[in-house]
């Protein structure tokens, strides 16, 4: 048994070895297996193309620049872990934060006490605004949407709904702010619940949407959840407006619920795709990976390395403090292919909302 | 007052899918009595090789690709038994229980392996459910609730009318005896491994055209199985349906008093209590087959 | 080399969960398959009363008691049934507590999980805390060590492996199976509640995802790779299965293979399963029996 540990910890010692020290490293805390594994590899490819351009323009004054990716496994305790190996074992200042808010939550103050920066592309739970001065984000806080869903609501003129959510973090975040404000506008909520992750029958929940005999219903939901219920309750003969969130904008969600998509309306963080940025950003991406889509985020990522590349060619030393307030600094008026990427005092972002919907089986955006 | 009824008519059909998973669970611990956790694992694999066969490259007709999927469900569950749970059968019931969580982990791990943590779809076409006054049901509902009552058919006549079911009857009652009496146990357990599969590969399949399909699935529905075999009393045929019945509607009108967050709560409940004051199942009273 | 203090702490922490599972399962023989439910609930009471302003110290003092207390109130009718399906009755029941935990938001924020659990206050928050963390998880798992081998050295624990051989030799030489069963449970349930604390508040993030069955399975890994019913198997077990689960970490695998690795890690700790099972089912270390049997 000793020896089998010592063989381990021989592993460990020389795969952990020095790579070139003239490179200027930062790390990224990836899901790279698990559940959240299918979005990762996305942000991964997003983030090597932003990388590739970086070091093509000259890297960062003069030396390259290099992503150490680490693995979470899609779980809190991973990214823990990984934050853990990347702080210590690689000793690096500046690291991107792992997807999903609950994972990001779990290792935000774990950066802030070590004083790294921290950076999502990807996690839009409004808690995060409360990390700390270390922790950014280039993605808007779902406090934003929230608010933008309950406003399109409005717009539309639907003053009672039934409110369902996916149970997880960014379900019930989102939907507490939505809650909040569509009430507060004078909205009424006729029904509220939750509804489970990964189940495969939801027409219970569906029958009582029904029963409320609301003419709208907001589901704030995930891909998969959200096709399984417009399934089940086109089946049931339910005729009522969907109304959602970005996280089920994708073409999956038309893919797997076909016709019972038709119409549903949707918010969505926006950004032009006529600025010259996204255009260069598209055309740089159909180069490098020819036969593949844009991924979820993937804008996103690639606006965080590249931002996170300027604040480094400007900042003074790569000592923390040095750091944040390079990343304040680079962040004024940077127009990147997501939009404005100015940081207010939480370190956040703001956003456009759009609209979004889907005709003759294509998602589009909802005028 | 319908809203109920929909919700009953649900649970009806939940619940003869939950029996056809009982049946098999409650079929191998009526003759070997030990739980067998990887009876999960035969329900998604019937429903991923099914998927398997009917897309690319094979793309076979659904009616056709279900053919050799159930055949090699049958095959994993026989391996199943062959390569581990007979050689540790002298063993205690808990090695093997704890051999069949491993096997299911590894099982489970091999389908993500192979087509990933994310849900697919045979991608039918979408149809609006039958409407009767008012109640809906969709083909594929109907298809469950009589592919269910036909399985449990076939089952019944076999066991009560048929050589094989008798010494499959006399196993379950003792097995020793049995042997010494001259049943052949390779022959009996070949025949409850097909039979257990069959059933599984069959549920999973149905309840992945009804809905999805995902690595988890088998695992979920294996534990509301668990529920019906123990409602039925273990090793009781009909009692597993009964029960499957029981929980499927049990846990769909529950909807309308809890919040949904909790469906899965009052399944487990209903396990919990009954293990602690009813162990030996509330239609166990019943005369049923065993 | 900070990343090495963690995986020590997440080895010993571990350690501490797997001997108190051993405790049930080696020693007394009771196949408790929702041991994973008291971790989360020392975790959460620990957590939740930190977060209310209670000193840490005095947190995890109640955390135990009430992993304890439930682990009396649901081994008093658990007990009413044996073997197999006193580990389902456990198992659902851990199912159970991580509903609650999901759904009951004014309690525990659900999903959303509580962030920022405070570490004891002698010890410093973020890497420089790592090594007084680390002392501290080594006394904790010493202490473990030490209390359950005197445990189960004691008549206590000779009368339970009794029970585990042989209920009914055991009831004729006059002792109540129930109450020593009860006892072994409320032992084993504190310091699952102990290794709970000591991860909620190392960790510092809990969330009910973190207390799944695959959490179970692990422990169980734990226990009996190492040895069920000896007194080093476990920690042995539990170390080997972090430094194992660490070590994947450095491997040389490319980032396109990458959403491989979890598959694999899962078909290995099942197979890993089924082979001890099969091969070696008293694991490393195996406990020394009298040849009698």
């Amino acid at each position: 048994m000793k020896k089998s540990l010592g063989i381990i910890i021989c592993v460990f010692l020389l795969c952990a070895g020095p790579l070139s020290a003239a490179e200027v490293k930062v790390g990224s805390n990836t899901p790279l297996s698990g559940k959240l594994s299918v979005y990762g590899e996305g942000f991964q490819q997003a983030m090597l193309l932003a990388l590739e351009e970086v070091n093509a323009e000259g890297g960062i004054k003069g030396s390259p620049m290099q992503i150490v990716f680490e693995d979470n496994n899609s779980t809190a305790a991973g990214a823990v872990s990984a934050i853990q190996k990347l702080i210590t074992v690689d000793k690096l200042p500046l690291l991107f934060g792992p997807a999903a808010s609950s994972n990001f939550l779990a290792v935000c103050p774990i950066a802030q006490q070590n004083k790294t920066i921290l950076i999502a592309a990807e996690s839009a739970a409004a808690e995060i605004s409360k990390c700390g001065s270390f922790v950014f984000r280039v993605f808007p806080s779902d406090a934003l949407q929230g608010i933008g869903v309950a406003e399109l609501t409005q717009t539309l003129k639907y003053d009672q709904v039934v409110l369902t959510y996916i149970n997880n973090d960014w379900g019930v975040g989102l939907a507490e702010i939505f809650k909040k404000k569509f009430t507060a506008a004078g909205g009424k909520i006729l029904d509220e619940f939750a509804h489970d992750e990964g189940k495969t029958d939801y027409r219970s929940e569906v029958l009582r949407i029904r029963k409320s005999n609301a003419k709208a219903v907001v589901n704030l939901t995930y891909i998969k959840e959200g096709a399984t219920v417009l399934k089940q309750a086109y089946e049931t003969g339910l005729k009522v407006q969907w109304l959602m969130g970005s996280a089920s904008k994708s073409p999956k969600l038309v893919e797997l619920a076909g016709e019972a998509a038709e119409g549903v309306i949707g918010t969505y963080p926006t950004f032009s795709q006529e600025t010259p940025q996204y255009k260069a950003f598209k055309a740089a991406w159909e180069k490098k990976y020819p036969d593949k889509k844009i991924p979820v985020f993937g804008e996103y990522n690639y606006d965080m390395v590249k931002l996170t590349a300027k604040a480094l060619r400007m900042a003074k030393s790569m000592a923390p403090e040095d750091l944040r307030k390079a990343m304040i600094e680079a962040g004024k008026g940077y127009m990147g292919v997501t939009g404005d990427k100015t940081f207010d005092e939480n370190g956040d972002v703001g956003a456009v909302y759009g609209c979004w919907t889907v005709k003759q089986q294509a998602i589009q955006d909802y005028k | 007052m319908s809203y109920y009824l929909q919700l009953l008519l649900n649970g009806v059909i939940a619940g003869s899918v939950y029996a056809l998973f009982a049946v098999g669970l409650t079929l191998v611990y009526g003759v070997f009595r030990f739980i067998n956790f990887a009876h999960a694992e035969l329900i998604s694999w019937g429903a991923y090789l099914t998927l398997m066969f009917s897309s690319p490259p094979v793309s076979w007709p659904l009616c056709l690709a279900v053919i050799p999927a159930v055949l090699l469900t049958a095959f994993i569950g026989f391996s199943q038994d062959w390569f581990i749970y007979r050689p540790l059968r002298r063993g205690s019931p808990i090695t093997l229980l704890i051999a069949s969580i491993g096997l299911s982990y590894m099982l489970r791990n091999v389908l993500r392996l192979i087509w990933g943590s994310d849900l697919m779809t045979f991608s039918l076409p979408l149809a609006r459910g039958f409407e009767f006054s008012g109640y809906y049901v969709t083909g594929i509902q109907l298809l469950m609730l009589a592919a269910a009552l036909l399985f449990l058919m076939i089952l019944y006549l076999l066991l009560t009318k048929s050589l094989m079911g008798k010494s499959l009857r006399a196993t379950a009652d003792n097995l020793e005896l049995a042997a010494i009496m001259g049943v052949s146990m390779p022959k009996v357990s070949a025949v409850v491994w097909t039979l257990a599969s069959v059933f599984a590969a069959a549920g999973g399949i149905l309840l992945a055209l009804d809905t999805n399909l995902e690595p988890m699935m088998g695992v979920a529905n294996l534990i509301k199985a668990f529920a019906a075999v123990l409602l039925g009393g273990a090793g009781n045929v009909w009692g597993a349906l009964l029960g499957g019945l029981f929980i499927g509607i049990a846990e769909n009108l529950g909807v309308a008093f809890f919040s949904p967050g909790y469906k899965d709560f009052v399944s487990f409940a209903v396990i919990f209590l009954l293990l602690l004051f009813r162990p030996r199942g509330i239609f166990g009273l019943l005369t049923g087959v065993r | 080399m900070d990343y090495l203090l963690h995986v020590m702490i997440l080895a010993l922490i571990y350690s501490v969960f797997a001997m108190s599972l051993n405790l049930e399962l080696g020693y007394a023989g009771l196949y408790n398959f929702g041991h994973v439910a008291f971790f989360g609930i020392g975790a959460y009471v620990s957590a939740l009363l930190s977060h209310a302003g209670v000193p840490v110290s005095a947190a995890m003092i109640c955390a135990l008691a009430a992993a304890g207390i439930t682990g009396a109130l649901l081994a008093v009718p658990a007990l009413r049934v044996s073997g197999d399906y006193f580990g389902i009755a456990t198992l659902v029941f851990a199912e159970m507590f991580r509903l609650v935990c999901l759904n009951e938001r004014w309690l525990t924020k659900g999903p959303m999980g509580l962030p920022g659990i405070p570490r004891p206050a002698w010890i410093a928050p973020g890497v420089e805390g790592m090594p007084a963390y680390l002392l501290f998880a080594f006394l904790a798992a010493v202490g473990t060590f030490v209390f359950i081998r005197r445990l189960t050295g004691s008549p206590f624990g000779r009368a339970l492996k009794v029970i585990r051989e042989d209920e009914h030799m055991a009831q004729a030489f006059g002792k109540n199976i129930l109450l020593f069963k009860v006892k072994a449970i409320v032992a084993g349930s504190v310091l699952a509640g102990w290794a709970g604390t000591l991860w909620a508040h190392y960790i510092s993030y809990i969330s009910p995802a973190d207390f799944t069955l695959t959490e179970t399975i692990l422990v169980l890994l734990c226990v009996v790779l190492g040895g069920r019913g000896t007194n080093w198997g476990p920690v042995v077990g539990a170390i080997a299965v972090v430094f194992f689960g660490e070590a994947v970490r450095f491997l040389p695998i490319p980032p396109a293979l990458t959403r491989y690795v979890a598959p694999l890690q899962g078909i290995i700790y099942g197979g890993i399963l089924v082979v001890i099972m099969m091969k070696m089912p008293n694991g490393m270390i195996p406990e020394h029996r009298r040849k009698n049997t």
